[in-house]
């Protein structure tokens, strides 16, 4: 118990360091009497100074004018590696994503409303269980849901608990929506939040193809929306302004592992077995194409439908191939199943994993089988942080569980909204703005969350190996794959 | 003899520029493959990228496409329901205007908002993204977003939803009629009502080649074809006459053939990216919008269409209403972009400017700046979201009000010294070429 307290002050301790090391971010004086906890966790007061110059400028503006604030310009898309680009040898005639996307219709001049009585935030997820259009069938994504939930209800309570919006004094507010599997229903859980709900953000979703609907429609109604668990890479690859991601998305994460598997690991064959379905699609195709564009062709790739048991003909296939290794891109559930299958084949070969791989799920159902497997991670769960310590103290108190992945990223995308809206107030297109022209990046619970041209999270992503039952996580530098790059804006030959 | 030296030097300038593309080292085969050669293979070869589009056609400086200097406005002051306006569709002498929260009738003979309905008027949902009119009933279609559809039909709205009628989804984005058919864009795929059998199909992933069912867009030829324009599937051309007949697939399939989200490798080599917003055929030939640039497609060619080389506003583009062949109107959201002329690759522009709130337009050729015009008033908003063509006059739905720009002695195509030059407008030319920046350079981003 004493040693409990101690860590804790320690923690405090440190905290209290890192705030008064940035005076504008201060929190204010008394907020967090009621928790012990809110006085780590609660969102970012405003305003640092960039902040206030954003807020000054957007709030100077006439409904016909854009802001003339500098927009972010990125010497190559997604940080990708010269020798991962594609049709490296030729210069394209446009290259997408390199310049932050503006907003220039006349949102802005809305003015706030003063008859609310609550801030809400719009949540969309997958939390109820519902027939899925995906698998035919029962649903398979309400526990990375309700974890997501877990984290933007964490966020709202502690945001509250220091004083709620603090340009009226009134409670923030979690407006949900269940988003399960059903195309096109996350779409109309959008509209209703935008038109019906009177939300001023939302955050979701998890499946991508719920995303991809729901932020076509939020560019339609004009409402920011943060995503904190769909790792699709073309979620981002869409030029609308009104998104954001705060999470490392699949392509970062497979060019970690193209680079462990063939730099590192010298491997030549390796095989994927993914799931049928958007996250297995499009999460494994950095992979392949990372793969081909390093002259080691992935000699097979086997899809399965969704509630596949039985995974014979996929591992028929991998032994014909004579797979070095096995990448397995799916559900917790499936890497399990397929992992204990090959092992009793006698089939050896190292196992890697998507970032579910890391959810408990997995490790439950593969019993000794997980260990010495690796996977992609979005994020180090390990790192010394004292705010990701509180974070993890005050989730497992209000739901005693441990927090995720999903659970972690929601928290620190929530909070991101609750900053938005504490800066801009309660007008959309500002709350946009002062994220889109954030500049530092957000010292969130899962690491620093810094925004690319395209407003997605190119933070550093992590390999986890499971040893002696623990998952130990590795970043790029302890694994000395660091990126040799040279930015290809700057050195490619001229436009044609 | 001033035609002549321009002449030459156009011709002289596509020479270079021919040469400078076919000296490029390691282009792949056209098409191309959509691989990256191995780490360790030697560079390709060089060859010649796929070909371009023909080069415009020259054109002498005082040869100008028509302007529009007459411009209405009209905003919730005059009437409508709200400022944000996200369809128009002018019938006769009726223009329906749907908005974010309601719809409107504008009568032309007027000039002005005679009606207007909202949901505790009867309109089944507050937001209208799309507007039809069946020329034979003249039942108005309306595209709901997130209601499903709506017809207003002897002042009577019924209501079609995913509940109670074939289709797919309640989000509707795009609306059109051909013959008895009501075909709807949505979330979910396209359906298609037949409004004298009752008869509701659907086209999804499952009957149709849609990657992805997002569908954002539809457009019928006027002839025997429709034409989809899906979010993350290009855009898909459905013939009905093999639909009809039952022969072969009649499905063709118009995607981005490099294939990749970041980059469009050559810019004629087909569609310029695989999120379409947009599609309008005429006379056989597509014009497509999207949020990464636009294109052209005339059976043979195609011709990729940015805004740092043409001289339209942005590259952002939400929508596409072409006039004819050669004249097409963009709706982005920096302004209005019009190539006025394919041909000799003249645009017009117009935006409002954010300052004196006048309005402008520039005429440009080959993306230089030709004649610079000043008036009182263009479009509402530079931030536009949808078009619809009147005969002469063109309506632009804005994100802050409808603009009726009147196109008294419209014509097509290019006139020397035209009478638009002659009223309230003040026109500058470019300043002398020494002073000015060197030509828009394509921007790599």
């Amino acid at each position: 118990m004493r040693c409990s307290i101690c860590v804790f002050l320690t923690a405090l301790v440190v905290i209290s360091c890192v705030f008064a090391a940035e005076p504008a971010e201060k929190p204010e004086a008394g907020a967090a009497a009621s928790q012990s906890e809110a006085s780590v966790a609660k969102p970012e007061p405003p305003a640092d100074a960039h902040t206030k110059t954003v807020v000054d400028k957007i709030n100077s503006l006439n409904p016909y004018q854009a802001p003339d604030l500098p927009l972010r310009e990125d010497p190559r898309y997604a940080e990708t590696d010269s020798e991962l680009l594609p049709f490296r040898h030729v210069e394209p005639f446009k290259r997408h994503f390199l310049k932050q996307m503006e907003y220039t219709g006349p949102g802005r001049s809305i003015p706030e409303p003063t008859d609310v009585k609550t801030v809400r935030i719009g949540f969309l997820g997958p939390i109820y269980p519902t027939v899925s259009a995906a698998t035919g069938g029962r649903s398979h994504e309400e526990s990375i849901g309700r974890q997501m939930l877990h984290g933007c209800e964490l966020a709202i309570e502690q945001a509250n608990a220091a004083g709620g919006y603090t340009a009226r004094k009134i409670p923030f507010e979690l407006a949900v929506s269940n988003d399960n599997g059903l195309w096109g229903s996350s779409g109309e859980e959008i509209i209703k939040m935008a038109y019906k709900k009177g939300c001023w953000a939302l955050l979701g979703s998890i499946d991508g193809a719920n995303s991809h609907i729901a932020i076509r429609v939020g560019l339609k109604c004009e409402i920011p929306m943060m995503n904190s668990g769909d790792t699709d890479p073309t979620f981002i690859e869409t030029n609308i302004p009104w998104v954001f991601r705060c999470i490392g998305d699949d392509r970062q994460q497979c060019y970690l592992l193209a680079d462990y598997f063939y730099r590192k690991l010298n491997f030549s064959r390796v095989g994927v077995v993914r799931a049928s379905n958007r996250y297995g699609r499009f999460g494994i195709r950095e992979m392949r194409d990372a793969s081909r564009r390093l002259g080691k062709p992935i000699p097979v790739e086997m899809a399965y439908s969704l509630g596949t048991t039985d995974f014979s003909l996929q591992l028929d296939r991998l032994q014909e191939a004579k797979a070095e290794a096995v990448v397995h891109w799916g559900d917790a559930a499936d890497s399990a199943a397929l992992l204990k299958q090959m092992r009793a084949r006698g089939m050896n070969q190292p196992f890697f994993g998507g970032d579910r791989t890391l959810l408990k799920e997995f490790t439950d159902e593969a019993g000794d089988a997980a260990e010495g497997v690796i996977c992609v991670s979005p994020w180090n769960p390990q790192r010394q942080d004292p705010k990701l310590d509180a974070f993890r103290k005050a989730f497992q108190e209000k739901f005693q569980e441990e927090p995720d992945t999903y659970g972690a990223h929601a928290y620190d995308g929530m909070n991101l909204l609750i900053w938005g809206i504490q800066n801009a107030g309660l007008n959309r297109a500002k709350i946009r703005d002062v994220l889109a022209y954030r500049t530092d990046p957000w010292p969130g619970v899962t690491g620093d969350i810094s925004f690319s041209a395209a407003l997605d999270d190119v933070g550093e992503v992590f390999l986890a190996k499971r040893e002696k039952g623990q998952w130990n996580y590795y970043s790029r530098k302890d694994l000395g794959l660091e990126v040799k790059s040279t930015p290809v804006a700057a050195s490619s030959s001229p436009e044609k | 003899m001033a035609n002549r030296r321009i002449l030459w030097a156009a011709a002289v300038a596509c020479c270079l520029a021919w040469s400078a593309r076919a000296a490029e080292p390691a282009a792949p085969t056209s098409p191309p493959k959509p691989e990256n050669p191995p780490a360790s293979s030697p560079p390709p070869k060089p060859e010649s990228p796929p070909p371009s589009s023909p080069p415009p056609t020259p054109a002498a400086p005082d040869e100008l496409p028509y302007v529009y200097t007459n411009w209405k406005h009209f905003t919730v002051a005059d009437g409508l329901p709200n400022d944000h306006i996200f369809a128009v569709k002018a019938d006769g002498n009726k223009v329906w205007v749907g908005t974010e929260n309601g719809l409107a009738l504008i009568d032309k003979r007027q000039g002005k908002v005679v009606r207007s309905w909202q949901e505790k008027d009867g309109l089944p949902f507050q937001a209208v993204t799309a507007i039809e009119v069946d020329k034979k009933t003249g039942d108005v279609w309306l595209g709901l977003f997130g209601g499903g559809l709506a017809r207003y039909s002897g002042g009577r709205f019924d209501h079609f939803n995913q509940f109670n009628s074939g289709l797919v989804n309640d989000v509707v984005y795009g609306i059109a009629m051909q013959g008895d058919n009501v075909w709807a864009a949505t979330t979910a795929g396209c359906s298609r009502y037949n409004t004298v059998t009752g008869e509701w199909k659907i086209f999804n992933e499952k009957n149709a080649p849609m990657e992805e069912i997002w569908n954002y867009g539809v457009a019928y030829d006027g002839k025997d074809k429709m034409y989809l324009a899906v979010w993350g599937s290009g855009c898909l051309e459905f013939d009905l006459k093999k639909d009809a007949e039952k022969r072969g697939d009649p499905w063709k399939v118009y995607l981005d053939p490099d294939g990749e989200m970041e980059i469009d490798l050559y810019r004629d080599d087909g569609i310029v990216h695989v999120i379409i917003t947009g599609v309008s055929p005429v006379n056989e030939v597509l014009w497509i919008s999207s949020y990464f640039g636009c294109c052209r497609y005339d059976g043979r060619h195609w011709r990729g269409i940015y805004a740092h080389e043409t001289g339209l506003p942005s590259d952002f583009t939400n929508n596409v209403k072409a006039r004819s062949e050669n004249e097409c109107w963009f709706a982005h959201d920096k302004g209005l972009g019009v190539f006025a002329d394919f041909p000799t690759e003249t645009v017009v522009t117009y935006t409002r400017d954010p300052n004196t709130l006048r309005g402008k337009a520039e005429v440009f050729r080959n993306g230089k700046v030709l004649k610079t015009v000043d008036m009182e008033r263009a479009v509402p908003h530079s931030f536009i979201i949808n078009i619809d063509h009147d005969g002469s006059d063109t309506w632009v739905a804005t994100g802050k009000g409808l603009g009726w720009a009147i196109g008294d002695g419209y014509y097509a195509g290019l006139k020397k010294d035209p009478d638009w030059m002659k009223g309230a407008v003040k026109i500058s030319d470019p300043v002398p070429s020494s002073e000015t920046a060197p030509a828009p350079a394509p921007a790599k981003q």
